[in-house]
Protein backbone atom coordinates (compact mmCIF):
# COMPACT_ATOMS: atom_id res chain seq x y z
CA UNK A 1 0.00 0.00 0.00
CA UNK A 2 1.16 3.56 -0.64
CA UNK A 3 1.50 6.42 1.83
CA UNK A 4 -1.66 8.51 1.96
CA UNK A 5 -0.04 11.66 0.54
CA UNK A 6 1.38 9.92 -2.53
CA UNK A 7 -0.68 9.75 -5.69
CA UNK A 8 -0.35 6.99 -8.23
CA UNK A 9 0.91 8.26 -11.61
CA UNK A 10 -1.46 5.70 -13.11
CA UNK A 11 -5.17 5.96 -12.38
CA UNK A 12 -8.31 4.36 -13.72
CA UNK A 13 -12.06 4.98 -13.55
CA UNK A 14 -14.60 2.33 -14.43
CA UNK A 15 -18.04 3.45 -15.58
CA UNK A 16 -21.00 1.16 -16.05
CA UNK A 17 -22.50 2.84 -19.13
CA UNK A 18 -25.34 0.33 -19.24
CA UNK A 19 -26.74 1.62 -15.96
CA UNK A 20 -25.20 5.09 -15.93
CA UNK A 21 -23.30 4.55 -12.68
CA UNK A 22 -19.69 4.09 -11.57
CA UNK A 23 -18.73 0.43 -11.51
CA UNK A 24 -18.14 -0.12 -7.83
CA UNK A 25 -16.49 -3.15 -6.25
CA UNK A 26 -14.92 -4.38 -9.47
CA UNK A 27 -11.71 -6.33 -8.99
CA UNK A 28 -8.77 -5.30 -11.10
CA UNK A 29 -5.04 -5.90 -11.29
CA UNK A 30 -1.98 -4.19 -12.74
CA UNK A 31 0.78 -6.18 -14.41
CA UNK A 32 4.12 -5.34 -16.00
CA UNK A 33 5.74 -7.36 -18.76
CA UNK A 34 9.23 -8.64 -18.00
CA UNK A 35 10.74 -7.99 -21.42
CA UNK A 36 13.58 -10.51 -20.95
CA UNK A 37 11.47 -13.44 -19.75
CA UNK A 38 8.38 -12.31 -21.71
CA UNK A 39 6.08 -13.03 -18.82
CA UNK A 40 3.65 -10.81 -16.96
CA UNK A 41 4.17 -10.13 -13.29
CA UNK A 42 1.39 -8.77 -11.15
CA UNK A 43 2.22 -5.46 -9.45
CA UNK A 44 -0.98 -4.72 -7.57
CA UNK A 45 -4.52 -5.93 -7.07
CA UNK A 46 -7.42 -3.79 -6.04
CA UNK A 47 -11.13 -3.17 -6.14
CA UNK A 48 -12.88 -0.07 -7.38
CA UNK A 49 -14.52 2.12 -4.74
CA UNK A 50 -18.08 3.45 -4.89
CA UNK A 51 -16.90 6.06 -7.41
CA UNK A 52 -15.44 3.38 -9.69
CA UNK A 53 -11.88 4.43 -8.90
CA UNK A 54 -8.94 2.53 -7.46
CA UNK A 55 -6.35 4.82 -5.85
CA UNK A 56 -2.85 3.66 -5.13
CA UNK A 57 -2.32 1.41 -8.16
CA UNK A 58 1.43 2.02 -8.31
CA UNK A 59 4.07 4.26 -6.78
CA UNK A 60 6.15 6.65 -8.82
CA UNK A 61 9.42 4.77 -8.18
CA UNK A 62 7.95 1.47 -9.34
CA UNK A 63 6.50 3.08 -12.48
CA UNK A 64 9.39 2.34 -14.84
CA UNK A 65 9.06 2.50 -18.63
CA UNK A 66 7.74 -0.68 -20.16
CA UNK A 67 4.64 -2.58 -21.18
CA UNK A 68 1.79 -2.73 -18.68
CA UNK A 69 -1.57 -4.41 -18.51
CA UNK A 70 -4.65 -3.45 -16.54
CA UNK A 71 -7.00 -6.37 -16.13
CA UNK A 72 -10.61 -5.65 -15.15
CA UNK A 73 -12.78 -8.49 -13.82
CA UNK A 74 -15.83 -7.29 -15.72
CA UNK A 75 -17.44 -10.74 -16.00
CA UNK A 76 -17.46 -11.19 -12.21
CA UNK A 77 -18.82 -7.68 -11.84
CA UNK A 78 -21.85 -8.35 -14.05
CA UNK A 79 -22.36 -11.74 -12.37
CA UNK A 80 -22.54 -10.04 -8.98
CA UNK A 81 -25.39 -7.98 -10.45
CA UNK A 82 -27.11 -11.15 -11.62
CA UNK A 83 -26.32 -10.54 -15.29
CA UNK A 84 -24.36 -12.15 -18.08
CA UNK A 85 -21.90 -10.31 -20.27
CA UNK A 86 -20.18 -10.84 -23.60
CA UNK A 87 -16.68 -10.35 -22.18
CA UNK A 88 -15.36 -12.56 -19.32
CA UNK A 89 -12.81 -9.84 -18.51
CA UNK A 90 -11.15 -6.84 -20.15
CA UNK A 91 -7.40 -6.40 -20.45
CA UNK A 92 -5.91 -3.13 -21.64
CA UNK A 93 -2.25 -3.38 -22.63
CA UNK A 94 -0.31 -0.12 -22.93
CA UNK A 95 3.22 1.24 -23.24
CA UNK A 96 4.77 3.69 -20.79
CA UNK A 97 7.80 5.50 -22.15
CA UNK A 98 7.78 8.64 -19.98
CA UNK A 99 7.34 7.88 -16.27
CA UNK A 100 7.08 11.59 -15.42
CA UNK A 101 3.69 11.94 -17.02
CA UNK A 102 0.38 10.99 -15.50
CA UNK A 103 -1.70 8.36 -17.16
CA UNK A 104 -5.45 7.99 -16.71
CA UNK A 105 -6.96 4.85 -18.20
CA UNK A 106 -10.73 4.85 -17.85
CA UNK A 107 -12.91 1.94 -18.86
CA UNK A 108 -16.43 2.68 -20.00
CA UNK A 109 -18.35 -0.53 -20.24
CA UNK A 110 -21.73 -2.18 -20.59
CA UNK A 111 -22.60 -5.87 -20.87
CA UNK A 112 -21.97 -5.82 -24.64
CA UNK A 113 -19.45 -3.02 -25.24
CA UNK A 114 -16.48 -1.21 -23.80
CA UNK A 115 -14.12 1.60 -24.61
CA UNK A 116 -10.95 3.03 -23.18
CA UNK A 117 -8.73 6.00 -23.89
CA UNK A 118 -5.65 7.68 -22.59
CA UNK A 119 -6.91 10.52 -20.44
CA UNK A 120 -5.45 13.01 -18.00
CA UNK B 1 -30.48 -4.81 -67.00
CA UNK B 2 -27.07 -4.72 -68.68
CA UNK B 3 -24.52 -7.50 -68.11
CA UNK B 4 -22.22 -4.89 -66.63
CA UNK B 5 -24.78 -3.72 -64.10
CA UNK B 6 -25.67 -7.31 -63.17
CA UNK B 7 -21.99 -8.05 -62.57
CA UNK B 8 -21.74 -4.94 -60.36
CA UNK B 9 -24.71 -6.04 -58.27
CA UNK B 10 -23.30 -9.55 -57.87
CA UNK B 11 -20.12 -8.06 -56.48
CA UNK B 12 -22.11 -6.36 -53.72
CA UNK B 13 -24.10 -9.45 -52.76
CA UNK B 14 -21.72 -12.41 -52.84
CA UNK B 15 -19.48 -12.47 -49.77
CA UNK B 16 -15.79 -12.99 -50.39
CA UNK B 17 -14.88 -15.86 -48.14
CA UNK B 18 -11.59 -17.68 -48.24
CA UNK B 19 -12.16 -20.23 -45.47
CA UNK B 20 -15.41 -21.82 -46.55
CA UNK B 21 -15.44 -23.68 -49.83
CA UNK B 22 -19.20 -24.17 -49.57
CA UNK B 23 -19.67 -20.41 -49.62
CA UNK B 24 -21.28 -19.83 -46.20
CA UNK B 25 -19.91 -16.75 -44.51
CA UNK B 26 -18.08 -16.81 -41.19
CA UNK B 27 -20.47 -16.62 -38.19
CA UNK B 28 -17.87 -14.35 -36.58
CA UNK B 29 -16.86 -11.13 -38.28
CA UNK B 30 -14.87 -8.05 -37.43
CA UNK B 31 -14.42 -4.54 -38.82
CA UNK B 32 -11.56 -2.25 -37.92
CA UNK B 33 -12.15 1.48 -38.18
CA UNK B 34 -9.46 4.13 -37.81
CA UNK B 35 -11.58 6.76 -36.09
CA UNK B 36 -8.74 9.26 -35.97
CA UNK B 37 -8.56 9.47 -39.73
CA UNK B 38 -12.11 8.45 -40.60
CA UNK B 39 -11.03 5.48 -42.70
CA UNK B 40 -11.17 1.69 -42.44
CA UNK B 41 -8.20 0.16 -40.63
CA UNK B 42 -6.83 -1.71 -43.61
CA UNK B 43 -3.90 -4.15 -43.77
CA UNK B 44 -3.92 -4.70 -40.01
CA UNK B 45 -2.67 -8.10 -38.91
CA UNK B 46 -5.01 -9.98 -36.61
CA UNK B 47 -5.56 -13.46 -35.22
CA UNK B 48 -8.36 -15.47 -33.65
CA UNK B 49 -7.81 -17.88 -30.75
CA UNK B 50 -10.00 -20.25 -28.78
CA UNK B 51 -9.29 -21.11 -25.17
CA UNK B 52 -8.97 -24.77 -24.17
CA UNK B 53 -11.36 -25.03 -21.19
CA UNK B 54 -9.26 -27.65 -19.36
CA UNK B 55 -5.80 -26.10 -19.74
CA UNK B 56 -6.78 -22.43 -20.28
CA UNK B 57 -4.23 -22.37 -23.10
CA UNK B 58 -5.04 -20.41 -26.25
CA UNK B 59 -4.95 -22.17 -29.60
CA UNK B 60 -4.71 -20.26 -32.84
CA UNK B 61 -7.66 -20.68 -35.19
CA UNK B 62 -6.89 -18.13 -37.91
CA UNK B 63 -4.44 -15.41 -38.62
CA UNK B 64 -4.85 -12.87 -41.33
CA UNK B 65 -5.10 -9.20 -42.07
CA UNK B 66 -7.88 -6.75 -42.74
CA UNK B 67 -8.67 -5.88 -46.33
CA UNK B 68 -9.08 -2.37 -47.79
CA UNK B 69 -12.46 -2.09 -46.10
CA UNK B 70 -11.02 -3.03 -42.68
CA UNK B 71 -12.73 -6.42 -42.75
CA UNK B 72 -11.36 -9.96 -42.61
CA UNK B 73 -13.72 -12.49 -44.18
CA UNK B 74 -13.38 -16.18 -43.42
CA UNK B 75 -12.36 -15.92 -39.77
CA UNK B 76 -13.93 -19.23 -38.83
CA UNK B 77 -16.22 -21.88 -40.27
CA UNK B 78 -19.60 -22.81 -38.83
CA UNK B 79 -18.25 -26.27 -37.96
CA UNK B 80 -15.34 -24.91 -35.97
CA UNK B 81 -17.40 -22.26 -34.20
CA UNK B 82 -18.18 -24.18 -31.01
CA UNK B 83 -19.22 -22.59 -27.69
CA UNK B 84 -16.30 -21.30 -25.68
CA UNK B 85 -14.06 -18.37 -24.89
CA UNK B 86 -12.42 -16.70 -27.88
CA UNK B 87 -9.85 -13.96 -28.30
CA UNK B 88 -9.27 -11.57 -31.20
CA UNK B 89 -5.75 -10.12 -31.28
CA UNK B 90 -5.18 -6.97 -33.35
CA UNK B 91 -1.64 -5.79 -34.17
CA UNK B 92 -2.53 -2.15 -33.69
CA UNK B 93 0.95 -0.71 -32.93
CA UNK B 94 2.33 -2.32 -36.07
CA UNK B 95 -0.53 -0.71 -37.98
CA UNK B 96 0.27 2.78 -36.68
CA UNK B 97 4.00 2.23 -37.16
CA UNK B 98 3.44 1.38 -40.80
CA UNK B 99 2.05 4.91 -41.09
CA UNK B 100 5.01 6.38 -39.23
CA UNK B 101 3.14 6.97 -35.97
CA UNK B 102 3.44 5.72 -32.42
CA UNK B 103 0.51 4.70 -30.27
CA UNK B 104 -0.36 3.99 -26.68
CA UNK B 105 -1.33 0.33 -27.13
CA UNK B 106 1.15 -2.29 -28.44
CA UNK B 107 -1.83 -4.45 -29.42
CA UNK B 108 -5.50 -4.88 -28.62
CA UNK B 109 -6.99 -8.14 -27.45
CA UNK B 110 -10.71 -8.65 -27.09
CA UNK B 111 -11.81 -11.75 -25.18
CA UNK B 112 -15.41 -12.83 -25.51
CA UNK B 113 -17.69 -15.74 -24.67
CA UNK B 114 -19.74 -17.60 -27.26
CA UNK B 115 -22.65 -19.45 -25.73
CA UNK B 116 -24.90 -19.86 -28.79
CA UNK B 117 -22.82 -20.44 -31.94
CA UNK B 118 -26.00 -20.44 -34.01
CA UNK B 119 -26.06 -16.65 -33.81
CA UNK B 120 -23.93 -14.22 -35.77
CA UNK B 121 -21.34 -12.23 -33.90
CA UNK B 122 -19.75 -9.01 -35.11
CA UNK B 123 -16.78 -7.80 -33.04
CA UNK B 124 -15.66 -4.44 -34.47
CA UNK B 125 -12.71 -2.38 -33.29
CA UNK B 126 -12.85 1.39 -33.51
CA UNK B 127 -9.49 2.89 -32.76
CA UNK B 128 -7.20 5.87 -32.72
CA UNK B 129 -3.63 6.09 -31.44
CA UNK B 130 -4.85 6.77 -27.89
CA UNK B 131 -8.27 5.13 -27.64
CA UNK B 132 -10.31 2.17 -28.75
CA UNK B 133 -13.75 0.70 -28.36
CA UNK B 134 -15.60 -2.45 -29.26
CA UNK B 135 -19.13 -3.75 -29.01
CA UNK B 136 -21.15 -6.80 -29.88
CA UNK B 137 -22.74 -5.96 -33.21
CA UNK B 138 -24.76 -7.75 -35.83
Amino acid sequence: MMAAAEYSPLTTHVLNTGDGVPAARMALSLHRLDSKLMIWSMLSVGTTNTDGRCPGLIGREAFSPGMYKLRFETGSYWESLGQTSFYPYVEVVFTISDREQRFHLPLLMSRFSYSTYRGS
Amino acid sequence: MSANRLHQLKGHILPENKATAMGSPSPLTTHVLNTAMGVPGSNMALSLYRQDPSTNAWSLITSGATNDDGRCPGLITKQMFTPGVYKMHFDTAQYWESMGENSFYPYVEIVFTIIDPGQKYHVPLLLSRFSYSTYRGS
